[in-house]
């Protein structure tokens, strides 16, 4: 059964890929930064001017807003990809990473749309891959810097940083940050299922399967009352838990 | 002894969902297994039922098999859930390909800043020797 499910879902993938070329030849070296979103309307404008005018390739992956996003994204971004429903962040990155390597990408950069994340902070993550020959570059808020971070995320988060080592091996400073860099390479090699918030710590146990070069890159997180709302809640790290017991429990 | 037999029956139900689970779940099917098999146990030798009973401090064999059988309901939940999760990645897989395959690529050329990509590729030292 499991066997099947892969192979339908790999059907469906390839056939998708398949109509999805390459815009243009010069795009076979670029850098891609995947922006998922889901009712993003109040940042997310802001969020890609900034993105389009630093030079990189943008696709936004509409996670089914019901607001405006969807139009905000595609008067500015290189491509929008929508999902006809909610399937959540995890299965948005997913879809933007086959995108991106569709089209030829050398370098993916996955960046949130809530405008917690620094434009100028990618160069930093770029040139760590470059400098370390590393295939992910994963920021990291405590190397760097958060603003207005409330006291239980910090907790939490560091309660993530102790599971991640526990259940992964990987010595990391900050676990659940949205703004990394991967090589081609590197976005091949992740399996990614979680759909969910789960999806942080998916990743980082795939990059530890994976066996590939990993460096943390200080970068600035700043927290605003949007960002906040629309971010993980207490109660969904005890889903978080749930959600990877799930996956070991099933095939 | 009718209802002897017609735990049996529901339990011999639960030992060939467990065998048919098997090769999709193996931790839930073993778990079934183990719990029906205690259920038959207990469920033919009830003085058995009740010496068990009695050491864990529920007082009868039959108050036991009832938390069995709560125990089996438990498992089978749990592995509908994980059912739902499996329909849930082919409706994810299904939406992925919509959306890959209606992606909209934006035609301004502002947007595809090609050679600014390559140098800032270049810069950061890619791609690697």
């Amino acid at each position: 059964m499991a066997q099947h499910r892969d192979q339908i879902t790999a059907a469906f993938l390839s056939r998708a890929l398949s109509d999805c070329q390459p815009m243009q030849n010069e795009s076979s070296s670029s850098i891609w930064v995947v922006c998922p979103a889901y009712n993003e309307a109040t940042t997310i404008a802001s969020v890609l001017t900034g993105l389009c005018q630093a030079g990189y390739h943008v696709v936004v992956v509409d996670d089914g807003s019901i607001d405006h996003t969807p139009q905000l994204a595609a008067e500015r971004a290189t491509a929008v990809v929508s999902h006809p429903i909610n399937l959540g962040q995890g299965a948005a990155l997913k879809t933007g990473i086959d995108f991106a390597l569709a089209q030829g990408a050398d370098i993916l950069v996955t960046f949130d749309t809530d405008g917690q994340h620094r434009a100028s902070d990618i160069p930093r993550l770029l040139d760590a891959l470059a400098r370390n020959r590393a295939d992910f570059a994963l920021g990291s808020r405590f190397l760097g810097r958060s603003r207005n971070m409330p006291r239980m995320r910090r907790v939490l988060l560091h309660a993530a940083r102790l599971f991640t080592t526990a259940t992964t091996g990987l010595r990391l400073t900050d676990t659940h940050n949205g703004l990394r860099a991967l090589t081609r390479r590197g976005a091949a090699a992740l399996r990614l299922r979680q759909n969910r918030m789960a999806h942080a710590s998916e990743m980082l146990a795939e990059i530890a399967r994976s066996g590939l070069r990993y460096v943390e890159v200080p970068v600035t997180i700043e927290y605003t009352a949007h960002s906040l709302a629309k971010g993980q809640h207490t109660g969904d790290f005890v889903m978080i838990l749930l959600d990877l017991l799930a996956r070991k429990l099933y095939r | 002894m009718i209802a002897q037999v017609m735990l049996s029956l529901l339990l011999g139900i639960v030992l060939v969902y467990a065998w048919a689970e098997y090769r999709r779940s193996p931790t839930v099917a073993v778990l079934s297994c183990i719990v029906s098999l205690m259920g038959f146990y207990f469920v033919w030798i009830p003085s058995h039922a009740t010496g068990v009973a009695e050491l864990f401090g529920i007082g009868r064999g039959a108050d036991l098999v009832l938390y069995l059988w709560v125990c089996i309901s438990l498992i089978v939940l749990l592995n509908l859930h994980l059912k739902l999760r499996t329909q849930h990645e082919l409706l994810t897989a299904l939406a992925r390909s919509i959306a890959l395959a209606n992606a909209i690529m934006s035609t301004d050329s502002m947007r595809h800043p090609g050679i600014s990509r390559n140098s800032l590729l270049r810069e950061a030292g890619w791609p690697k020797a």
